[in-house]
């Protein structure tokens, strides 16, 4: 890597590939430097057909395909290394768990590639099934496990191969929501521990914004948008031409915080990821968080579950009232009616979306630069474990 | 009469062995092949493997007996030497063979194809190759069909009759089997012993249906998927 590249201890993966599919062609070209990197878009977006030419079991795709200094494709050349020698841990949707195996044998079954890189297999394998909390399932059969202990062990087992690179394929899609978001926690741990790059195929925001450092946005087999994920979900959703495809599922900001006490049934919670209070620390009430004082946390916030007001209320039930400044107005949607505003509630926060109706937008006169303040029931706000708590 | 019952049985299970033991791997094989590779006349090769299902047998005796005939293309003249597989013992083996092989290509394509081909994709994903995959992935999960089909092709060598009798003859205590003894005993009108031999054909029947079937049933049922749904 050249001194000019950009300061990251990953290696690049650079995406260069057209592939015929039956409905378009995928053409796709880029190039991350960065730990994950989301896949983001509507299912028949070409999202899976992407991993699994990275892979390497999906052949037909021209180009080439480039992790690190290694060559995995190059049809110029007549390259295409195996799947099997390119060293990937691939976490598909439905988990493929061998079901001649039992757990620990699933866990096990890169071993032999992990041990020929020269990777720690025992601490990874020790370290793994302590994170996924697999420990008192490692004698059972698979077919036996529920939904989400087939995920976490699925993941474990591309884990223990000691891989260069992980590719996960909606991991967590076939689950119920509630169970999505407990297993999310496992893959931020799973980020933090394990130093690996990964791509993550996901439609779900909350979980790009959870996890990602990078965010592609791919529509009908092309990349639509590239960067930091907040930013480009932000841009994928203020653009009328592809608003569907975040529509399904509405605007959610998602913020770090961290949680500071508890009270009889409200949780109260400090907006970013720092231990110590900030000098324009936010401080939020949400309704009660199985979790303890000090943990990270995920507050998800709809973006139209805010309300707007131009001078501080008073006599309200509302629990949230935060000063803020809006720094993007924008209107969206095919018809127009729905107007987004982005506003700053600190400096060392990302700002948060705002949807309101036309009507309101000219009605309040608001512009950019104006002071407002948001109003946010507790209840209208959830939080989320941010990352699994160590064991002690 | 005993002794004569016991031998005949003796040289049916010999028989059906040795054909089942031959057809077994290249079945398998065949049945792979034709489970996941496309190719180009994997119509032809399927339907020409199928058609001792549908021949009758005597059909296909009398193939095998043109083909292996001293003038025929795989006989003494063309070779030029004999591959001594006609009226003999080796003659009820390749005839018993030749009807089973289909038998034991269909249960074992039908069986791979029950096997998702992404499960073998992980394997590769996972550091193994294609030739690993095969052997400690795939044969695995197919293990109970393929023995099913196994089974099922040896009860189909064990009554084989009519490309028997054509190539091998009904020779006593040469190439006389279970099925060409039963025949003979009711041509001769020595019912007692067609009916001895009938309830023996019977009861080999009965085991092999019945370990074939158990064998076939996926998975016991306790380990069924609705297990995990419930959770």
């Amino acid at each position: 890597m050249t001194a000019s590249a950009p300061a990251s201890a990953f290696q690049p993966l650079a995406v260069r590939v057209q592939l015929t599919l039956d409905r378009f062609n995928l053409a796709i070209d880029v190039t991350t430097h960065q730990q994950v990197t989301g896949i983001f878009g509507v299912s028949g977006a070409g999202k899976t057909s992407l991993l699994e030419t990275i892979c390497g079991l999906r052949r037909g795709a021209q180009g080439t395909i480039c992790c690190g200094e290694e060559v995995w494709l190059d049809t110029a050349n007549r390259t295409c290394v195996k799947p099997e020698q390119r060293h990937i841990g691939y976490v598909p949707q439905d988990g493929l768990l061998f079901p001649h195996k039992n757990v620990r044998q699933n866990l096990l079954s890169g071993s032999k590639r992990a041990m020929q890189n020269g990777h720690p297999l025992q601490e990874t394998f020790e370290l793994a099934t302590e994170i996924l909390e697999l420990g008192s399932l490692l004698d059972r059969s698979v077919t036996t496990l529920s939904g989400g202990e087939r995920q976490r062990v699925a993941l474990g087992r591309a884990i223990c191969s000691g891989p260069r690179l992980l590719l996960l394929d909606e991991p967590f899609a076939s689950l119920d929501l509630a169970l999505r978001r407990r297993l999310l926690p496992f893959l931020r741990r799973i980020r933090s521990e394990f130093q690996i790059p990964m791509l993550f195929v996901s439609h779900d925001p909350l979980e790009v914004q959870a996890v990602c450092d990078d965010l592609i946005v791919l529509k009908d087999g092309r990349t639509i948008a590239h960067g930091e994920p907040r930013e480009v979900l932000r841009q994928v959703f203020t653009d009328p031409n592809i608003f569907s495809v975040a529509e399904q599922h509405g605007f959610e900001n998602i913020l770090p915080c961290r949680l500071i006490e508890n009270n009889a049934s409200t949780s109260r919670v400090r907006l970013g990821e720092q231990h110590q209070p900030h000098t324009e620390s936010v401080e939020l009430t949400a309704m009660k968080a199985d979790a303890r004082p000090g943990d990270l946390m995920l507050a998800s916030i709809a973006a139209n579950d805010i309300i707007i007001a131009t001078h501080k209320p008073e006599g309200l039930s509302a629990r949230n009232i935060i000063p803020a400044r809006i720094v993007q107005l924008c209107s969206v949607g095919p018809i127009g009616f729905v107007g987004l505003v982005t506003a700053e509630v600190a400096d060392n926060l990302p700002p948060l979306t705002i949807e309101i109706t036309e009507t309101s937008f000219i009605e309040l006169g608001l512009q950019v630069g104006r002071q407002i303040f948001l109003v946010i029931k507790a209840t209208s706000f959830r939080l989320y474990e941010g990352e699994r708590r160590k064991s002690v | 009469m005993r002794q004569e019952i016991f031998s005949i049985l003796l040289l049916t299970l010999k028989t059906a062995s040795v054909a089942t033991v031959c057809v077994a791997v290249p079945a398998i094989l065949l049945g792979y092949a034709l489970a996941r590779h496309d190719f180009r006349g994997k119509e032809v090769v399927s339907a020409s493997v199928g058609l001792p299902l549908v021949l009758p047998p005597t059909a296909v005796g009398f193939l095998l007996l043109r083909l292996f005939a001293v003038d025929g293309p795989l006989g003494r003249q063309t070779l030029g030497f004999d591959l001594h597989v006609l009226l003999n013992w080796r003659a009820a083996v390749l005839a018993a063979a030749v009807m089973s092989f289909p038998l034991v290509v269909r249960t074992a394509r039908v069986t791979f194809e029950g096997i998702n081909p992404r499960l073998e994709m992980m394997a590769r994903t996972l550091g193994h190759s294609s030739f690993t995959t095969f052997f400690v992935y795939t044969l695995p999960l197919a293990k109970r069909g393929l023995l099913a089909g196994i089974i099922l092709g040896f009860t189909r060598a064990l009554g084989e009759f009519g490309a028997t009798v054509t190539i091998a003859g009904n020779i006593p205590g040469r190439t006389q089997t279970l099925a060409a003894a039963i025949f003979s005993a009711q041509q001769v009108g020595d019912e007692g012993q067609a009916y001895v031999l009938m309830l023996v054909a019977i009861v080999i029947g009965f085991i092999a249906i019945i370990s074939s079937e158990l064998l076939s049933r996926n998975r016991p049922l306790r380990s069924r998927s609705w297990h995990g749904l419930a959770r």
